[in-house]
């Protein structure tokens, strides 16, 4: 067998059929029947049906202050969030790689009990944090740090802390592999060259390792912008994200041509920044 | 040396918050009463029995296993195909359907949700068990889709053409030699896609629209509409969920090697 022949025929395609229909009519017919909803009339007093029509009413509806508002808001906590995640999350990652393989693996286990928690439970845990009656503020009653116990949520720090919660195990997951892939080698040089063990940090793993850092911070980025339930349950609704609105507007309100309009234009933003990050995949290949 | 002590500390500390709100999830579950008190006033298991004596929980329980077990089984069938015929023949149209097997992770899910919802109503598909598995199995497909292909990448292929030298037909070296390479990658594969699934929320919300609720579906509503300590209890069962199934992943796979570690030489 040579790694690169050719299928030859009907029987060498069969591997190919299933995955091709399966995935061809489940995800990619979704798509296309978003496109096209997303251009049909909505009558007027119709919950979650639409008629067939070519209008750009939905794309108009864009250019008003309260969704300039929203898109903002949820630029703004993608943002801070992916960067605080990748803030924390790249000197733990990078240590965790340097790890034995009997606390790296113990350390593995846990980071993924962590990231396949529902964000569900997430925010709930975090209201639970924040709360007046069972939060860490009567903890901090205890220390002597505060007078009487606090309730911290909902508001924006809450809603920054669960993001930021949500993303970390993902941030450590996009960076190990790359990690693991130092030599030890090179930083062992640096430190017998004199280096102290932090300039080694600074001026050799962080540069070598600056393209995953960015990776990271831009697929973290686009996976914060799709939050839901954090922002719905930790914030006011100034801070409700994009992912709200679309569901607002497909399951309480029944339009599905706008919720399908406004999400061919989260697309839009997401698959640009989804491009960035090959883009960025590429120079690190070429250096 | 100073700076190690640093990092453990740095490290023990970012362990630590990210287990705090989960210890305190617990120890919000064992309270007597129908109230949030940490730490906990009175223990009791109550809240525990609840998820399987009544019956709104129990069903949700039910439909979320029963819809996990089969996303993962769906999830399988599709990932393992396309990873073999990406693997054995590189043509561009297997690419384009690798690329198409990635991108459910690569959009926020709020997308997927939509569209899915919109092509699963007028298929009747919409608020059943197998509704929601064919989404969450199509939805989650990237994780065993990349473990498989690791586990593909790690054959030799100098033993694959052996056994066709030998005389060994393409099913028969896929079922006697590439098939029990990759089975424990198969495993891992749908070990995450059955946990994941699980966890899903939005589009068991957006297709189940709360006619079938699965678990953090029911957890959501009942939370809208009142608290009460079963929320947290049945929290502390999807922790115990991951912990058991990812130490299992561990204990009988490469799990570094599952996330894509590599290592020249053993530490």
């Amino acid at each position: 067998m040579s790694a690169h022949s050719r299928p030859r025929g009907l029987v060498p395609h069969l591997p190919f059929a299933w995955p091709a229909l399966m995935l061809g009519c489940f995800f990619l017919v979704p798509f296309a029947i978003m496109v096209v909803v997303s251009f049909f009339h909505r009558p007027e007093s119709g919950v979650g049906t639409y008629e067939v029509g070519f209008e750009f009413t939905h794309y108009l509806r864009f250019f008003s202050p309260l969704f300039a508002r929203h898109i903002l808001i949820t630029i703004e906590f993608a943002a801070v969030a992916a960067l605080l995640s990748v803030l924390v999350g790249f000197p733990f990652t990078y240590f965790l790689s340097r790890f034995r393989r009997r606390p790296q693996v113990l350390a593995l286990v846990f980071i993924l009990c962590v990231l396949s928690l529902s964000e569900v439970i997430v925010a709930y845990s975090w209201s639970v944090l924040l709360s007046r009656s069972a939060g860490i503020s009567n903890f901090f009653v205890w220390l002597g740090l505060l007078a009487k116990p606090a309730s911290w949520t909902p508001g924006y720090g809450a809603v920054l802390f669960g993001l930021t919660y949500f993303n970390l195990p993902f941030a450590v997951l996009i960076m190990y592999p790359q990690c693991t892939r130092l030599d030890t080698e090179i930083t062992e040089a640096a430190r017998t060259l004199g280096a102290s063990p932090l300039r080694t940090f600074f001026t050799v793993v962080v540069p070598m390792l600056w393209p995953t850092i960015m990776t990271a911070a831009i697929v973290l980025f686009v996976f914060t912008m799709g939050a839901f339930v954090t922002p719905q349950w930790l914030g006011r609704p100034q801070h409700w994200m994009f992912a709200i609105l679309i569901s607002d507007q497909a399951l309480t309100r029944g339009n599905l041509p706008f919720a399908s309009a406004l999400s061919m234009f989260f697309m839009a933003i997401t698959l640009a920044l989804v491009a960035l990050t090959v883009r960025l995949g590429r120079r690190k290949i070429e250096r | 040396m100073i700076p190690r002590v640093a990092r453990n500390v740095f490290c023990w500390l970012v362990v630590l918050s990210l287990s705090l709100p989960l210890f305190i999830v617990a120890g919000v579950s064992l309270n007597q009463k129908k109230l949030m008190f940490f730490p906990p006033r009175g223990l009791s298991m109550r809240w525990y029995e609840e998820i399987f004596t009544k019956s709104a929980w129990l069903d949700s329980l039910l439909a979320s296993l029963g819809i996990a077990a089969l996303a993962g089984v769906l999830a399988l069938s599709i990932a393992l195909p396309a990873a073999y015929f990406l693997w054995r023949y590189r043509v561009f149209y297997a690419k384009l359907l690798f690329s198409i097997g990635l991108m459910p992770f690569a959009l926020p899910p709020v997308i997927t949700a939509l569209g899915m919802l919109m092509l699963w109503v007028p298929l009747g598909l919409a608020a059943s068990v197998h509704g929601l598995a064919l989404a969450h199995g199509i939805f989650l497909v990237t994780l065993p889709l990349v473990m498989i292909s690791l586990g593909l990448e790690s054959i030799d292929r100098e033993i694959v053409e052996a056994a066709e030298t030998m005389g060994a037909s393409p099913s028969r070296t896929f079922s006697t030699v590439i098939l029990p390479m990759v089975v424990p990658y198969m495993f891992a594969g749908y070990a995450f896609v059955f946990v994941i699934s699980m966890n899903e929320f939005i589009i068991s919300f957006f297709i189940g629209q709360f006619s079938l609720a699965t678990l953090p579906v029911k957890i959501f509503s009942q939370l809208r509409s009142g608290y009460t300590p079963t929320i947290a209890s049945v929290s502390v069962l999807f922790i115990l969920l991951a912990v058991v199934v990812f130490s299992l992943v561990a204990r009988f796979g490469d799990l570094p090697r599952l996330l894509g570690a590599w290592t020249p030489k053993e530490r």
